[in-house]
């Protein structure tokens, strides 16, 4: 029976003028969305691996350990995603390079590189152009999926109430129960039909471009992201049921409708981001980030200072001139190391510091728009997309995994010389042996799948829990009220 | 008769469910986005102040005139609240400086690795504003901000919709429409009456919002309005009233082709969707790419490149003439970049900027030096303002070209018109943007003449230190002030005449196509 009513929904939706339109401006958007990313995603390609040989050759190019411990490894870059065009998530606003912490030279030495806050790209927001959203499949999801179900359940309990089918349906054998489910499967199925159309104009262009093949992982994951999206309609269609049940007209169903899609897609996820900031402890500005980076460097020197003084006067009391061997004396060695490497420590800490009370609030106004279902299915597209604020973070912690390892590659180099004096930081006190290039830690920026399925699962969870609780809730709904 | 029409019309949209779902909903919304508002207003203001603060101080212990680091600052304009435009989102301060010129955007990459873009050896260039004020944590710019306009834009012209979608197919259906056809008044009444009484309607939520939004910020001290300012939102209100009405009328407009009011409300929504939310996106997506500009930008880099090249060259002739050379004996360093000239970088040839105590101010070649420096720093100015004038050339065929374009596509949307319109009104469009880069040129002008009526260039003070404190209290002030309210409206009038247009000819296609109908 279920089925019975499912197919009759469905052809009659498949006839309408909304079914029609719908599908268009779908494809319209889609299609955009493809030829779009055929033309920038080559681009995008062509510039990450340019950057990334110059970075390679150059770091390449360094045989001595100290250079490599001084310079660093270079700028690390983050790799474009290939599903980029289904979630931008703020790319052109994102930094995809680390950053040095900041340089000096003084009393001959030199700072040791340490990475620095990521710097956003404000090109991104302060050019002249008027401001608008990337089309990418979140847009399309999260405005359209919405919307769209809604038009096609605002009537479907209301206007068959209106019109008195709904009398005469519930007056053969069918259950309630049964006629729910059939509206509800043939409301989405309909939309869904209009979507995966749409959806497969998209990837069938995207499959053409040479450079913008999708690879087995990648199609895995665009299975995953259509499931989500259908979840996100699957919402959106129980909510029409749930108004369209309690309310006599389906005019009245329609404005209520409309009013809570506008407030809940439209302005919760960017009101309630900036709204909720509001309670939250101010970050430093940049003036006060710098000005701690620079107290906590003056009171570094001054220690460093200080220390040579003492050494100074004590080897003029001792006055025994110890010879120093060849000019190099130890424990001047040691002082300038511990000053180099604090100050690379505390240049960390104060970043890490800084990009931690930053990210803080962005999870927090995260968390709190996620009671926006658009905000939910936005992020988790992002994660499963590979781009977004996740990937950000995910970005930096494998910059700072690598950034150890280099550090303790040199650190190993320089045990192995024995000529050395192993004072990590000071050119006289390190290998002077040059290291072969091959021997160098590579970055390597690597996605898997875990780790874009592991920041969405929670999201993924929340949205099939909100189409559970908005099903049962039009379950509910529909028993209780008259026909 | 027609009186009663209009107030029957009245009274049922001012008693329907839609209206008053709507008025709660817009102003929930707006009551919630001004206190977010104001916040970040508050925000961007101590920003304001705080950079200000720092500017004084630098200039403060300045200790030659040729270190002057000068930044000039927009100060935050309230009326952002309503339509925050490029306002949030443009730079703030920049940099005055001799060998940079003022500019909107600088397309000019710096190549040098960043260890060396800190040296203070500059070459002649263009400074751009940097970044927007109060961005403590830039992060939260993945949400985008909605002003008071944007809810306008949304929700009202969604109530519009609604309230035309059925004004003549509803009336058709229900046989109303034959009804009051019978009594002696005519068509264009009834349409008319429609008309009027669904606007007041729509300028009720428009006016009780902008009382409440007035009343959050009059709680504000940092927010306050002048009456130029009041004349401006008075202008967004009346452009606010003529955007409604044009969605009202593409209602009606639908409303009297078709039959069914189902049709049309389906209809109506498509075309907002379309108009509201997907059109201006996808016009600058589809149709305006960032296009390919490299041939442009490396036209200017070889011009520019000419022009540094050539200021080199004269100042090598000068030096030629002099017995300056190498490293003169009577510096010693005060600062901390020693290993720069060590470098073998011979300091003299390419900055003018100079922080050196002098040891012996007789010696001859300091009347050289000074000689020196104030040929080098008017050469710098001369040259960056040829520099200045390169990139300017180049900003406006390609960024600003790109985005005058953008505008113009999407201004075939109403919806995109609307907010242009307000954002001319509010003084937070491109074209203020242009003022203020104008007048931050101006100044450097004023500054560069203040500092020769003082022959600053050619006294010791430029590069030495220790010829007494300098009195900075000659610094020309600098304000930036707003255009005035009829500036704002010679640039918003244009395109608000384009929305009144867009009205007559859809409520004249309306007239016509209801003139014919059957009833």
């Amino acid at each position: 029976m279920i089925w019975h009513i499912v197919t009759r929904e469905l052809l009659d939706h498949l006839t309408s003028l909304r079914f029609g339109l719908t599908t268009f401006i779908l494809v319209a958007l889609m299609v955009t969305n493809a030829v779009g990313h055929l033309r920038t995603h080559p681009q995008r390609i062509r510039k990450y691996s340019e950057k990334v040989n110059a970075s390679q050759t150059e770091l390449k190019s360094r045989t001595e350990l100290y250079a490599l411990l001084q310079k660093g490894p270079g700028k690390l870059y983050k790799r474009p995603s290939s599903l980029a065009f289904i979630a931008d998530g703020g790319n052109a606003l994102l930094p995809d390079e680390s950053v040095s912490g900041g340089f000096w030279r003084l009393y001959g030495l030199a700072y040791i590189w340490s990475m620095g806050v990521p710097r956003l790209n404000i090109e991104a927001i302060s050019n002249l152009r008027p401001n608008t959203t990337v089309i990418d499949w979140v847009f399309i999801t999260t405005y359209l999926l919405s919307f769209v179900p809604l038009l096609f359940t605002f009537d479907a309990l209301s206007g068959e109430r209106e019109r008195g089918t709904l009398r005469l349906c519930l007056a053969n054998s069918i259950s309630r129960t049964a006629l729910l489910v059939g509206k509800f499967l043939g409301s989405l199925i309909t939309v869904l039909i209009a979507f995966y159309c749409a959806v497969l104009f998209n990837l069938a262009i995207i499959s053409t471009g040479s450079w913008t093949q999708l690879g087995g992982a990648d199609w895995g994951r665009v299975g995953l992201i259509l499931l989500i999206a259908s979840c996100y309609a699957g919402i959106f269609v129980a909510i029409g049921l749930i108004v369209s049940a309690v309310t006599r007209e389906s005019r009245l169903s329609l404005v209520i409708l409309l009013l809570i899609w506008v407030t809940v897609v439209v302005f919760t996820p960017s009101t309630l981001g900036t709204l909720s900031t509001e309670w939250m402890p101010p970050v430093q500005t940049h003036h006060q980030f710098q000005m701690t980076r620079g107290t906590a460097f003056d009171q570094i020197r001054s220690d460093f200072l200080n220390k040579r003084e003492n050494l100074k006067e004590r080897r003029q009391s001792a006055e025994t001139s110890q010879e120093e061997v060849a000019g190099i004396d130890p424990s001047e060695l040691e002082i300038q190391q511990e000053f180099v490497n604090r100050d690379m420590e505390m240049r960390e800490r104060i970043s890490r510091q800084h990009f931690a009370a930053q990210s803080a609030q962005v999870l927090h106004a995260r968390r709190i728009t996620r009671c926006s279902p658009a905000a939910v299915v936005q992020y988790a597209l992002e994660s499963m997309a590979g781009t977004g604020f996740n990937r950000h973070l995910q970005f930096l912690n494998q910059c700072r995994l690598h950034i150890q390892h280099f550090r303790n590659f040199i650190v190993e180099m320089d045990r192995e010389d024995p000529e050395s004096l192993h004072f990590i930081g000071v050119r006289k006190g390190m290998s002077e042996k040059p290291v072969s290039p091959e021997a160098i830690p590579i970055f390597e920026d690597k996605l898997t799948f875990q780790d874009t399925l592991n920041p969405a699962i929670m999201d993924i969870l929340l949205l099939v829990l909100l189409l559970s609780v908005f099903l049962s809730g039009a379950f509910l709904v529909f028993l209780r009220s008259e026909v | 008769m027609f009186l009663t029409l209009i107030r029957q019309e009245f009274l049922i949209h001012l008693m329907s469910a839609r209206f008053f779902a709507a008025v709660v909903i817009t102003l929930l919304l707006v009551v919630a986005n001004t206190f977010v508002l104001i916040g970040v207003h508050e925000e961007r203001l101590a920003d304001y102040s705080q950079r200000e603060a720092v500017n004084q101080e630098s200039i403060a212990t300045t200790p030659t005139y040729s270190y002057l680091k000068l930044k000039v600052q927009r100060p935050p304009n309230p009326l952002s609240l309503f339509n925050a435009g490029l306002e949030t989102r443009f730079g703030s301060d920049i940099d005055i400086a001799f060998d940079s010129v003022p500019s909107l955007s600088n397309p000019i990459i710096d190549v040098r690795p960043e260890e060396e873009q800190w040296a203070f050896g500059s070459e002649p260039s263009v400074s751009s504003p940097g970044a927007p004020l109060g961005l403590n944590n830039p992060y939260l710019r993945l949400f985008s901000q909605i002003d008071l306009v944007f809810i306008f834009q949304v929700v009202l012209s969604l109530l519009s919709l609604l309230f035309a979608y059925d004004a003549i197919a509803g009336d058709w259906e229900t046989g109303t429409l034959r009804l009051v056809l019978s009594h002696p008044v005519g068509r264009g009444s009834v349409l008319l009456a429609k008309y009027i009484a669904a606007m007041v309607c729509l300028l009720l939520p428009v006016l009780m919002s902008l009382l409440l939004a007035l009343i959050q910020c009059s709680f504000a001290p940092s927010l306050q309005f002048n009456t130029d300012d009041f004349l401006r939102v008075g202008g967004i209100v009346l452009t606010t009233v003529v955007y409604l009405s044009v969605f009202y009328l593409i209602g009606l407009l639908i409303s009297t082709t078709t039959r069914r009011a189902a049709t049309s409300l389906m209809l109506c929504l498509f075309l907002w969707v379309v108009l509201v939310l997907v059109y201006p996106n996808w016009s600058r997506f589809a149709l305006n790419p960032g296009g390919d500009m490299r041939g442009e930008k490396r036209s200017a880099d070889q011009q520019i490149a000419q022009i540094r090249e050539e200021a080199d060259r004269d100042r090598d002739r000068f030096l030629a003439n002099t017995p300056l050379k190498g490293d003169p004996p009577l510096f010693f360093d005060t600062f901390a970049g020693v290993d720069f000239f060590r470098r073998g970088q011979w300091y003299l040839g390419n900055l003018p900027r100079m922080n050196v105590e002098l040891r012996d101010t007789e010696d001859p070649l300091v009347t050289h030096l000074r000689r020196y420096y104030e040929f080098a720093t008017t050469l710098q100015i001369r040259s960056a303002e040829k520099v200045g004038f390169v990139v300017q050339q180049l900003v406006v065929q390609t960024s600003l070209r790109q985005a005058r374009w953008d505008e113009r596509l999407m201004k075939l949307s109403p919806a995109s018109l609307y907010t242009f319109v307000t954002a001319a009104w509010a003084g937070t469009d491109l074209d203020s943007m242009v003022d203020y880069i104008r007048a931050a040129g101006a100044y450097r002008l004023t500054l560069v003449d203040a500092f020769h009526e003082r022959e600053a260039f050619a006294s010791l003070r430029w590069f030495s230190t220790n010829q007494g404190d300098i009195d900075w209290s000659i610094l020309p002030h600098f304000h930036y002030e707003r255009a005035d309210v009829g500036i704002n409206a010679q640039r918003a009038l244009p395109e608000l005449f384009l929305l009144l247009c867009t009205n007559i000819v859809l409520f004249m296609a309306t007239f016509l196509i209801f003139i014919k109908v059957e009833v």
